[in-house]
């Protein structure tokens, strides 16, 4: 006998066309954006240090203690995460960041590196 | 089901069940190149088999032992994560199925990101907004394996039914 559940109705449609809109919205996010590329790390969902990659003069190592301590190598033009206590590796795998739109997130950590394009107008902020 | 003991003891069953699904998933090795939170979602069949064949409360409940799993096996952002998945795309799967007469294959892709969207936003919560960039990664891949499960259900579901109807 048949089951209670057909496999596919006409409305499940649907469901299919939300995701194609999703992801095409989400995938515009991934196209290059104007601007300076600036890093901004993140630790707990706070901000504790942003700093635009063209103006890193020499590279650095920035090693965020916590539970589980993560290390972020900023050279000039890019950031990496390069070291994570973490099990997963997924922010060191992730490689190297240079464009805005990019991130590497350490979800054990909570520590989380993204790009944003910094506009001269200064719409997320000034730096002085 | 004829007597409770006998359907608590279902429920049971079927929560080990899907405990061990999500175990031997994440016991395969990660592709190169999938975002985090990419996953087959195995054990979404038995949860969605829940829902539509034995009730809502008995799915939820089944969730919750799986986020109770991954809580004690991988850590509290795991089990977070786990738990606000599971139990929101399992309302969605039981509220497309059981209320707004959905397909199979329709239902289980929405369940499957209804549980990306839930666990992004908790990542979004621990970390920062920056965990959006892997989102339409996430939607193309949910709807993929979202499918896949809903395809394994339609084949086990003849069976499983006449199974439940002793």
């Amino acid at each position: 006998m048949s089951s209670r559940f057909p496999l596919f109705r006409k409305r499940d449609l649907l469901i299919f066309l939300l995701a194609a809109v999703l992801a095409g919205a989400g995938f515009l996010q991934w196209l290059p954006k104007s601007g300076a590329p600036v890093a901004v790390i993140e630790q707990d969902g706070k901000e504790i240090r942003r700093v635009e990659l063209s103006s890193i003069p020499q590279p650095e190592t920035l090693v965020l203690d916590g539970e589980i301590s993560v290390t972020i190598l900023l050279e000039p033009g890019q950031v990496s995460i390069i070291h994570s206590d973490c099990p997963d590796q997924i922010c060191v795998n992730t490689g190297t960041l240079t464009r805005p739109g990019q991130s590497a997130v350490c979800l054990p950590a909570r520590v989380s590196v993204r790009i944003v394009g910094e506009n001269n107008s200064g719409i997320d902020g000034m730096t002085g | 089901m004829k007597s409770s003991a006998k359907f608590v003891a279902f429920t049971g069953i079927l929560a080990a069940l899907a405990v061990v699904l999500s175990l031997l998933e994440n016991l395969l090795p990660p592709v190169p190149g999938m975002p985090p939170g990419a996953k087959l979602g195995l054990s979404n069949i038995v949860s969605m088999y829940a829902a539509g064949c034995v009730g809502f409360f008995p799915a939820m409940a089944i969730s919750l032992v799986k986020g109770l799993f991954a809580f004690l096996t991988r850590g509290i952002t795991a089990g977070l994560m786990s738990t606000a998945g599971g139990l929101f795309s399992t309302l969605i799967v039981w509220l497309l199925l059981k209320k707004l007469r959905f397909g199979l294959l329709g239902a289980s892709a929405a369940g499957a990101l209804a549980h990306n969207a839930a666990q992004l936003m908790i990542a979004c919560l621990l970390t920062s907004s920056a965990v959006l960039y892997y989102a339409p990664i996430l939607v193309l891949l949910g709807t993929a394996s979202g499918i896949l499960t809903g395809l394994a259900l339609g084949v086990l579901l003849p069976p499983l039914e006449k199974l439940q109807r002793r």
